[in-house]
């Protein structure tokens, strides 16, 4: 094949040069020997004669070998490696710009390759199953509410009889539950994320147990034994890995399930579960639309497509539309890959999430133009030698492509360094972050980088060395002829236009700004570490009250959903007397919302009696409040004494009871100062056009009075006003439980746990924390934000920092024979100073001054207020001190302007 | 017919390709013999600048017209011998085509004046 033997020519030709100018000298020597050879015997010369004559014959031998040189194709080659290997001479030779130029360039890859990774696993994740891709889930969409509707149970049993297109078709229920492992004395008690499922989601994962079996078919009809498939990690902590485990009897909720399989490590199917019970689906209520939430899953047949099964699903709702008119009238089946569903992939979504790329991107080019001002001065710096490479004949393309390449070797060594962090970022830190924010995460989320990342980070490479390299690099080359006409490259070269000078300035007022930002973080979360609850927080223990969701069939919800109150409250109150019984317990209460978190926020309006004078009573604003349902030991349990008035007692939690209590906070802002107790409030209408007062609802008497007890949350500015109201613990749904514990709290959180479970095996204790411990998240991902900026603090400044040196240099470097002329005419060393350096310094001082106004704009838009005058006094010695550390830049450069000697600088010319 | 004067095809640059790959449709040869060849058959008319022979042999190597190996002359050097691959075969044949209607067309005009 002719272009097979092509392709291997030029291939040769390439790759194996040694061996190509090998072959080209023995061509020519023995040609050169066979024509001398020749002249000899037909012409009868001598033997050197004929050499001679054979050399003059052939012609000049080094360009016929420079044209076989071209024709291999290897001109550009060894041109571009020649111009690498200048590249990394040019890191070693400028240090102070390779670290600069490449840690900030190395900042933007990385910033580049993170917000990729964590983008393109929300937008398009991959499920780490085999043939994961086919994976896929149906739900019935509602499309009147807009919402997915969930209770699918009736759906299911129909689409697994009648849908053909998708395989394995199965479901499962998320529950959260106790796992309870009872040994002859010892109770072992953990909230596990357990999944019921169908016994087809072992196939769809194509799972194979550690040891012992999955479900099959028989394990999901009713009345078969009661059947647990542990997690791995489950199985390590607890049953310490123990291969004696099948056959042994756990508790999960409240049934007693035999072990009969372990899942392999990292087994997580359908999304984060760590136990595994089948789903008996006969055993629930089947009703449509009725029943428990469920997810349906399946796998699409051999050689269907997504629309088939679409269409095939969407046939089936419109049937069951007719059917079911009362229930189905607006659900619509869907089917969507079962990866994306997690994350609602809506056009804007996806758009919001891609504009984040775009983002990073922008940082990059910002980046790059700045490291670009350091190249150009550098170029500018090195112009004589590009102008003599000019003259010899490299053409403009040529010198572009060679600062190109230095700044792709820059580039390259950053990329290098980006994504090693980003590696250490997305193993360290990535996933504690997306849990801090998002809870529980699906299994494939697993940010790592890909052969996707590497090749978009190389492209972002390009990018910043074509930003930093050629645009420098065209600025420079342009109007190289007409300066070696001029004979000179010293005057008349290119100049820093205006382009420039705005990035020198914005660059200088971010800088200016940074700090601030860092400042203001760092304040933020000195003010939530030490935001005060009113009370020894670090002596109580925290943990959350719930229970196990019933799951009857056919019986009335209303009653259902009663009765599971009254367990919970029985269950919450049997657990207080348990604990209260232990030892070292000083006392325990319950709230719903704990102090220093998250409040419920409602609007009240105050009595007739406490109109704000000046104002009507209709008029009077609603005020907003925060409000918290306590059992009436709360401040006894906290130590916190009443004020005025009375405490909470058990009358009032009586069905009329009316009474509520409000701290000091409340008094101060709401009712002026003035005497709370017997004051009444009613809570208001939230509407959609404007919260009005509502006549029907009750009114409050504040009977009491107390000190703040961190009703706002500890990131929440201000004093939030406070409204405690009476509950009977547990009978608004899940509850925290606060012990007050002599010795050290979180000792006592294991033993709570078991007490529980002893109570009612179905009330699950989760969150156990010490009360000061509860904004740790928060200060963990705020401590994240202060690191980063600290880091873009850092950058910034190096960037500006060495931007001005590079243009002072720049200047001194261009200006070298004007300073020489000044100073042989007489001219004061502060006069040559003050002329060479005006330009910048004003460039850095509109920096500063910008980057104060920054601050400032910003300070007033947070506070909404002015400024006291000890602010103005702080924001301009700041903008001082910024002053003088721009300022450090100039001191290299100045130096070097005073020291040129006149007669040197006129020589050189 | 009429024959367009006009840059010859890009697989053959100039006559001097089509005079090596006559040369080597005859029989495989190394660089010198094909240069020689060229002078005897042309009775010396056609005089190879020796020099350009070889950029031009690794031209038509490269578009795989020829191929190359190592070989021994009958006074026993090593030499790297030519020889036609089966594209370099069809390219010389249309190549000869186009130039004997080029030659025709040349000879009737200058015939007519």
């Amino acid at each position: 094949m002719s272009w097979l033997a092509a392709v291997r020519a030029r291939l040769r030709l390439i790759f194996a040069r040694g061996a190509a100018e090998t072959r080209m000298d023995e061509e020519v020597a023995f040609h050169i020997e066979m024509e001398s050879d020749r002249l000899v015997r037909e012409e009868r010369l001598s033997a050197g004669e004929a050499r001679r004559r054979a050399l003059v014959t052939f012609g000049g031998i080094t360009q016929h070998k420079e044209e076989l040189r071209d024709g291999r194709g290897l001109a550009w080659l060894s041109g571009r490696s020649l111009d690498m290997k200048l590249g990394f001479r040019m890191l070693v030779k400028y240090p102070g710009l390779t670290i600069v130029g490449g840690l900030a360039m190395a900042f933007a890859i990385w910033a580049g390759a993170v917000i990729f990774v964590l983008v393109t696993m929300l937008v398009n994740p991959t499920l780490p199953l085999p043939g994961g891709d086919r994976i896929v889930q149906i739900r019935n969409w509602d499309v009147a509410a807009s919402a997915a509707e969930p209770r699918a149970l009736h759906d299911f049993i129909v689409w697994r009889e009648a849908v053909s297109s998708v395989t394995d078709l199965g479901a499962y229920r998320d529950v959260t539950t106790n796992l309870i492992v009872s040994d002859n004395d010892t109770r072992q008690v953990r909230q596990v994320q357990a999944a019921e499922i169908t016994a087809s989601g072992f196939r769809i994962a194509s799972a194979t147990p550690l040891f012992g079996r999955v479900f099959v078919a028989a394990d999901e009809r009713v009345g078969a034994p009661a059947v647990a498939v542990l997690g791995y990690d489950v199985w390590r902590t607890q049953f310490d890995a123990n291969r004696n485990v099948l056959g042994r009897t756990v508790q999960v909720g409240e049934t007693y399930a035999t072990v009969i399989g372990v899942m392999p490590e990292g087994f997580a199917f359908p999304v984060s579960h760590e136990l595994w019970t089948p789903l008996r689906v006969d055993a629930l209520d089947r009703a449509p639309r009725e029943g428990p939430a469920i997810t349906v899953f399946g796998r699409l047949a051999p050689g269907v497509t997504m629309q088939q099964a679409q269409a095939e699903l969407t046939t089936l709702g419109k049937l069951s539309a007719v059917e079911l008119p009362n229930t189905h009238e607006h659900l619509q089946p869907q089917v969507v890959p079962y990866a994306k569903l997690f994350l609602d992939a809506t056009a804007l979504n996806v758009a919001i999430l891609f504009s984040i790329n775009v983002f990073a991107i922008m940082l990059l080019v910002l980046v790059c133009s700045n490291v670009a001002l350091l190249l150009f001065a550098r170029a500018a710096t090195r112009e004589n030698e590009l102008v003599v490479r000019s003259a010899l004949g490299a053409s403009r393309g040529r010198i572009i492509a060679q600062l190109f390449a230095e700044a792709l070797v820059l580039g390259g060594v950053a990329a290098v360094v980006g994504l090693a962090a980003a590696d250490l970022v997305l193993h360290g830190w990535a996933l504690q972050f997306l849990k801090e924010n998002f809870g529980r995460l699906p299994f494939w989320y697993d940010p790592h980088l890909s052969v996707a990342t590497v090749l978009y980070a190389s492209a972002l490479t390009l990018l910043s060395a074509t930003i930093a390299g050629v645009l420098p690099a065209l600025k420079i080359t342009r109007g190289f002829g007409s300066r070696l006409r001029a004979g000179s490259a010293g005057g008349g070269g290119p100049q820093l236009g205006g382009v420039w000078t705005a990035v020198i300035i914005a660059q200088i007022a971010i800088t200016v700004a940074f700090p601030a930002l860092a400042f203001v973080e760092q304040r933020e979360l000195l003010r939530i570490r030490s935001f005060d609850a009113g009370f020894r927080s670090q002596q109580y223990l925290s943990v959350m009250l719930d229970m196990d969701e019933s799951t009857g069939a056919g019986a009335n919800a209303d009653a259902i959903q009663a009765a599971q109150r009254e367990r919970f409250v029985a269950a919450v109150e049997g657990l207080r007397r348990r604990v209260a019984a232990e030892p070292g317990v000083a006392g325990v209460t319950f709230v719903d919302r704990l102090p220093r978190w998250y409040h419920r926020e409602r609007l009240i309006e105050l009595g007739d009696a406490l109109t704000v004078p000046g104002q009507s009573g209709a008029s009077e604003p609603l005020r907003e409040v925060s409000t918290a349902s306590i059992d009436p030991s709360y401040f006894d349990v906290l130590n916190a004494p009443i004020l005025q008035g009375r405490a909470f007692n058990s009358g009032d939690l009586a069905p009329g009871g009316r009474a509520v209590i409000v701290d000091q906070s409340f008094v101060d802002q709401v009712l002026a100062g003035r005497n709370a107790i017997g004051q009444r409030v009613r809570f208001a209408a939230m509407q959609r056009d404007g919260n009005l007062p509502d006549e029907s609802r009750p009114w409050y008497e504040i009977v009491g009075v107390v000190k703040e007890l961190g009703m706002g949350a500890a990131t929440q500015h201000g004093r939030a006003a406070g409204l405690y109201l009476p509950a009977i613990p547990g009978s608004g749904g899940p509850i925290n439980m606060i012990v007050h514990v002599r010795a050290e709290p979180m000792s006592l959180a294991p033993r709570v746990q078991t007490l529980a479970s002893r109570v009612d095996p179905t009330l699950r204790v989760s969150e156990p924390q010490r009360l000061d411990e509860i904004t740790k998240g928060v200060q963990w991902v705020l401590g994240m934000w202060l690191r980063v900026t600290v880091l873009l603090t850092a950058i910034a400044l190096l960037l500006s920092l060495a931007g001005i040196y590079a243009v002072l240099s720049f200047i001194v470097a261009r200006r070298t024979r004007e300073i020489g002329v000044r100073v042989a005419l007489g001219a004061s060393p502060r006069r040559v100073v003050a002329a060479i350096f005006r330009r910048p310094l004003t460039q850095v001082c509109l920096g500063v001054l910008a980057g104060g106004m920054l601050i400032g704009g910003a300070a007033v838009a947070l506070s909404g207020g002015g400024f006291s005058l000890e602010q103005v006094g702080a924001l301009v010695a700041y903008a001082c001190l910024m002053l003088a550390v721009c300022s450090l830049a100039c001191v290299v450069p100045t130096w070097r302007a005073l020291r040129v000697e006149p007669t040197e600088a006129l020589r050189a010319e | 017919m009429s024959v367009t004067i006009r840059a010859q095809s890009d697989v053959l640059r100039g006559s001097l390709d089509l005079l090596v790959l006559k040369t080597l449709s005859l029989i495989p040869m190394h660089g010198w013999g094909i240069s020689q060849r060229i002078q005897q058959i042309s009775s010396g008319v056609l005089e190879v600048n020796q020099g350009s022979l070889y950029p031009a042999l690794q031209r038509l190597e490269k578009n795989g017209l020829i191929t190359s190996d190592w070989g021994t002359t009958d006074n026993n050097r090593r030499a790297r011998y030519y020889r036609l691959t089966a594209a370099g075969r069809r390219a010389l044949g249309q190549e000869l085509e186009s130039w004997k209607r080029f030659a025709a067309g040349l000879d009737a005009v200058l015939r007519s004046s």
